[in-house]
C-alpha cells in the first residue's frame, strides 16, 4: 500500500450546470447554478465555497465585486457522500458584462473546494449579464 | 451578443507571479542555484535590470523560494516618500534571519540606500532588492531580454495553442520587441492590443 | 494621503508581513503628528495668542501720563553665529489700579518689535512726554500695563493654521486606524462611511445607491440649468488652472521682488552677496515664465469664454433621449463648434516604479456640429440638440482600477487661438429593469421563436 504523499496531487473535476444551458442572463435575473464534484482521489474535502462575482479583465489591475458567497462546512454535505451542491442569486442591476478593449467584466460562478492538508482548487464558470455589444477602437491614448 | 473573449495578454494572465521568471535564453530560472549564490555573497544582494525585464516577477519568485524553506520574509515596495520607513520598519519587524525583499530600491532617496543595507547587517536580517542600475549591493542576477524570452513567455500563456501563429505570430512578437527596445512589459501590452484588434477583425468576417 | 505602510501587499492573492505591526505603526506615525500639533499649538496659543486675548478682554482701563520713553533691546545670536537685534519702544507711564498709584514700563506688543532701531525710534516719537492717554492694566498683576491693544491676525493664523493641520491629519489618521483595528476587511468596507470622509483618497468613488460598480452622480445633478433642467461641471475647470497660475506668478514673483530688493539694498550698501545675485537669474527666469503662463492662459479664457452644456435630464438611460443645450461665451468667431458623445475606456496598472493608464474612446457620436459660430456682445452663442443614448449601450463604470466613462466633448476652433477642448462627465445608468414575470415571459418567447 503506497503512503498518500507519494500519489501524485490530481485536480478534482467540477463540473458546473447552469439552469439556463446558453448562460444569458439579464438583470435582475435569477441564477441557478448546479455543480458536481468528483475524482476526489479519496482526499477528504473539509469545505465547499460557493459564490458569485463580476471581475475586470484587460490592461488594468483586476478588480472584482461578490455579489454572493457562501461556505458549505457541513460534513453530511461534502463529498463523497454528497458531491451535488447547488445555490443560486437574483442578479443586481448593475455591472453588465463588457467585451471592452482594455477593460472587460466578466460575470462568474466560483466553487472552490478545501482539502485537508491546506489544499483547495478553484473551479471557475463566466457567464453573460446583460445584451452590450463589444466596443472598437475609436481613439486611444495612454499616460 | 458575443461569447466572453479572453485575451491571453490581459494583465491576470502577465502580471508578475502568474508567469514563471525566465531568464534571457526563455529557460526558467534556477532559483535553488540563486539561493545558494545569495547565501555565499551575505545575504543582501540586488536584482538589477532595464524596465520590464522581469525584476519583480524574479524577486516575487525567490521570495516564495526562500518562505519554502522556511525563512520568515517581508515583502515591501519602495515607492512615495515613506518607502524608506517602510523598509526600515520591515528590517526591525523581519528579525535575525529573515529576508527582506525591496521592489524599486531607486525609488529611496541616496542616504537610505547607503544606509539601510548596514541596518540590515547589524540586524542579521537579509536584503534582496530591485534596481535599474548596479549599487553597492552585490548583485545576484542581471535580468536581460530577447526575443525569445518573449516569446517563450507567450508560449506560457493561456491557449497558446489556438492563437500563437494565427492571431499573433512569431513576427509579430519579434517586432513588438524590436520597437520597444526590449522592454517585455511595453511588449506584452502592444501584443494585447495587437490580438484584440485581430481577434475582433476575425469574429467581424465570420458574422 | 498615501499612509506609510510597514509592508506591501504582495502582488496576487497572499499578504506577508503582519497586519498588525502594520496597524500599530500607523498609528505611531500619526499620533506622532497629532502630538506634534497639539504641542505647537500649545505653545503658540499660549506664548502669543492667550496673552494677546487677555490684553482685550480681561485687562482694565485706566488713564495714565507718559514720564519717560525709551527702546527696549533683545539680541539673539542664531546657531551660524550672526546676531539679530530687535528694537522695541517702552513708555514708562503712572497710573491709577485700584485705589494706588503705579509707575512702570508698559509691555510692547509683537507688532511694535523692528529690527530698524530708526523705525522704532519713529514709532517712539509719537508719543510725547507728560501728556495723559489710555492705558490698560492686568487686574491680576497691576504692574503690568500696556498702551495699545487689538489683534496681530497673522499671529493668530500661524497659530492656527499650521499646528491645526497636523492635528487634523494625524487625529483622522489615528481615529481610522483605531477605528479598523482587529476588523476583516469586509466589515471595514461595510463600515466605510466615516473612513471615506476621514480619508476619500484611499478609497473608490462613491457608487449609485442600488447600482454596485455604476459611479454616483449627485455632482453632476447640483447645479441647475438656466433653461434646461441640469447644467453639467466641467471635467477640469480651466478657471482653476488659470487661479493657479495667477498664484504661483504672484507669489514667486513677490519672493523674487523681496530678495532682488534686499540684493539691491546691500549693493548700495557696498555689500555684493554674490550666491544671492547667483540664485536671482534662474529664479527670474522662472518668475517671467509664471507671469508669461499666466497671461497666455488668460488671453485663452477672455478670448475662448465659457462653455456651459445643459442636459434636459440626468442620470440617463439607454434607449432614450435627451435635450442638449451648447452655450459658447467669448468674443470673436468660432470657426467650429462641435460637441461628441463620447464613451471612454480607462485602465490603471502599477508595476514597479510605474503606474502606467491607459484611455481609449470606444464609441463616438456627433450632437452638434457648428460653423462660424460668433456670441454677440455680452450674449452667448446658444445650440440645440437632440442626444439619443444607444439602446444596448454599457452603463457607466467605476471600480479601483478600471474604468467606463460616458462624456460630452466640446471641440472648438478659432482664428485667434489654438483649438480647445473641454469635458463634461455624464452617467449613464443600466436601462430599467423590468418585473420578472414579463422579463421572463419576453423571454419565453423570444427563445420559442428562435
Amino acid at each position: 500500500m503506497s503512503d498518500a504523499q507519494d500519489r501524485p496531487v490530481v485536480s478534482p473535476r467540477i463540473d458546473v450546470q447552469f439552469d439556463r444551458p446558453q448562460r444569458r442572463y439579464q438583470a435582475g435575473d435569477r441564477v441557478v447554478v448546479r455543480y458536481t464534484i468528483d475524482e476526489c482521489q479519496g482526499d477528504r474535502i473539509h469545505a465547499v465555497e460557493q459564490s458569485m462575482l463580476w471581475y475586470t479583465e484587460g490592461k488594468g489591475e483586476e478588480d472584482l465585486g461578490v455579489h454572493m458567497f457562501r461556505r458549505v462546512a457541513d460534513p453530511a454535505m461534502m463529498p463523497p457522500r454528497a458531491a451535488v451542491g447547488d445555490f443560486f442569486a437574483h442578479l443586481p442591476r448593475s455591472p453588465l458584462s463588457y467585451e471592452g478593449l482594455i477593460v472587460k467584466v466578466r460575470w462568474c460562478v466560483r466553487v472552490r473546494v478545501f482539502f485537508e492538508g491546506a489544499r483547495d482548487y478553484v473551479s471557475e464558470h463566466v457567464f453573460e449579464v446583460g445584451d452590450v455589444p463589444p466596443a472598437r477602437v475609436v481613439h486611444m491614448r495612454s499616460t | 451578443m458575443n461569447a466572453s473573449r479572453t485575451n491571453p495578454f490581459s494583465t491576470r494572465f502577465t502580471r508578475p507571479g502568474r508567469i514563471a521568471p525566465l531568464d534571457g535564453g526563455g529557460e526558467e530560472v534556477d532559483a535553488a542555484a540563486l539561493l545558494v549564490r545569495l547565501a555565499a555573497v551575505g545575504g543582501a544582494a540586488a536584482i538589477i535590470g532595464p524596465h520590464g525585464s522581469g525584476k519583480t516577477t524574479l524577486l516575487g519568485h525567490l521570495a516564495d523560494a526562500i518562505e519554502a524553506t522556511g525563512v520568515t520574509v517581508m515583502r515591501v515596495r519602495s515607492r512615495g516618500r515613506w518607502g524608506a520607513t517602510n523598509v526600515l520598519f520591515a528590517l526591525v519587524r523581519a528579525g535575525r534571519a529573515a529576508t527582506v525583499c525591496v521592489d524599486s530600491w531607486e525609488c529611496l532617496g541616496p542616504v537610505a540606500r547607503n544606509t539601510l543595507p548596514i541596518v540590515a547587517r547589524m540586524l542579521g536580517c537579509g536584503l534582496l532588492v530591485t534596481m535599474h542600475l548596479q549599487s553597492r549591493l552585490p548583485v545576484l542576477a542581471r535580468c536581460r531580454t530577447t526575443a525569445a524570452l518573449l516569446e517563450r513567455i507567450c508560449m506560457t500563456l493561456p491557449g497558446h495553442d489556438a492563437w500563437y501563429g494565427t492571431v499573433i505570430t512569431p513576427d509579430d512578437v519579434e517586432a513588438a520587441f524590436a520597437r520597444h527596445r526590449g522592454d517585455i512589459r511595453e511588449s506584452l501590452y502592444e501584443l494585447y492590443d495587437t490580438f484584440e484588434l485581430r481577434s475582433r477583425t476575425v469574429e467581424m468576417r465570420r458574422s | 494621503m498615501r499612509l506609510p505602510r510597514f509592508f506591501a501587499k504582495k502582488r496576487g492573492h497572499r499578504r506577508t508581513g503582519s497586519r498588525e505591526w502594520g496597524v500599530v505603526g500607523d498609528g505611531l506615525f500619526h499620533g506622532i503628528l497629532l502630538a506634534a500639533g497639539l504641542f505647537f499649538g500649545g505653545l503658540l496659543i499660549s506664548g502669543v495668542a492667550a496673552p494677546e486675548w487677555r490684553i482685550n478682554h480681561d485687562y482694565v482701563e485706566s488713564r495714565c501720563t507718559i514720564l519717560a520713553k525709551g527702546l527696549a533691546k533683545t539680541a539673539v545670536q542664531d546657531p551660524s553665529g550672526a546676531v539679530s537685534t530687535t528694537w522695541q519702544p517702552r513708555l514708562r507711564v503712572r497710573y491709577t489700579a485700584g485705589g494706588r498709584v503705579y509707575e512702570a514700563w508698559s509691555q510692547g506688543t509683537s507688532a511694535e518689535a523692528t529690527t530698524d532701531r530708526t523705525t522704532a525710534l519713529a514709532r517712539l516719537s509719537r508719543w510725547i512726554l507728560g501728556s495723559q492717554t489710555a492705558c490698560w492694566y492686568d487686574p491680576t498683576a497691576p504692574e503690568t500695563v500696556v498702551l495699545e491693544r487689538g489683534y496681530n491676525w497673522w499671529l493668530w493664523l500661524l497659530a492656527l493654521l499650521l499646528p491645526g493641520a497636523l492635528v487634523v491629519i494625524g487625529g483622522s489618521g489615528l481615529v481610522r486606524v483605531l477605528r479598523a483595528w482587529g476588523k476583516s476587511e469586509e466589515r471595514r468596507a461595510a463600515s466605510a462611511g466615516l473612513a471615506e470622509f476621514l480619508d476619500p483618497l484611499m478609497h473608490p468613488a462613491p457608487t449609485a445607491p442600488g447600482h454596485p460598480a455604476v459611479p454616483n452622480c449627485d455632482d453632476l445633478v447640483n447645479s441647475p440649468g438656466t433653461i434646461l433642467r441640469y447644467r453639467l461641471p466641467i471635467e477640469s475647470p480651466e478657471s482653476w488652472t488659470l487661479v493657479g497660475f495667477g498664484l504661483f506668478a504672484v507669489l514667486w514673483n513677490a519672493v523674487l521682488l523681496v530678495l532682488a530688493v534686499g540684493a539691491g539694498l546691500d549693493l548700495l550698501g557696498g555689500k555684493i552677496d554674490w550666491w544671492l545675485f547667483v540664485l536671482l537669474v534662474p529664479f527670474l527666469g522662472v518668475g517671467i515664465g509664471g507671469v508669461v503662463l499666466f497671461m497666455r492662459n488668460l488671453f485663452l479664457a477672455t478670448v475662448v469664454g465659457p462653455t456651459q452644456v445643459e442636459i434636459s435630464d440626468h442620470p440617463l438611460r439607454p434607449g432614450r433621449r435627451y435635450d442638449v443645450l451648447l452655450a459658447q461665451g467669448g468674443a470673436g468667431t468660432f470657426r467650429r463648434l462641435q460637441m461628441f458623445l463620447e464613451l471612454e475606456e480607462q485602465a490603471t496598472f502599477r508595476q514597479g516604479t510605474d503606474t502606467r493608464t491607459e484611455q481609449v474612446v470606444v464609441w463616438r457620436s456627433l450632437v452638434t456640429d457648428c460653423r462660424d459660430a460668433a456670441p454677440a456682445p455680452n450674449a452667448r452663442f446658444e445650440s440645440w440638440s437632440v442626444m439619443e443614448i444607444p439602446p444596448d449601450a454599457m452603463h457607466s463604470f467605476s471600480s479601483a482600477h478600471n474604468a467606463v466613462r460616458w462624456r460630452l466633448v466640446v471641440r472648438g476652433t478659432t482664428d485667434r487661438c489654438p483649438d480647445f477642448t473641454r469635458v463634461f462627465p455624464v452617467v449613464v445608468f443600466p436601462a430599467e429593469v423590468m418585473p420578472a414575470p414579463i422579463a421572463e415571459q419576453r423571454r419565453a418567447q423570444t427563445e420559442m421563436a428562435g
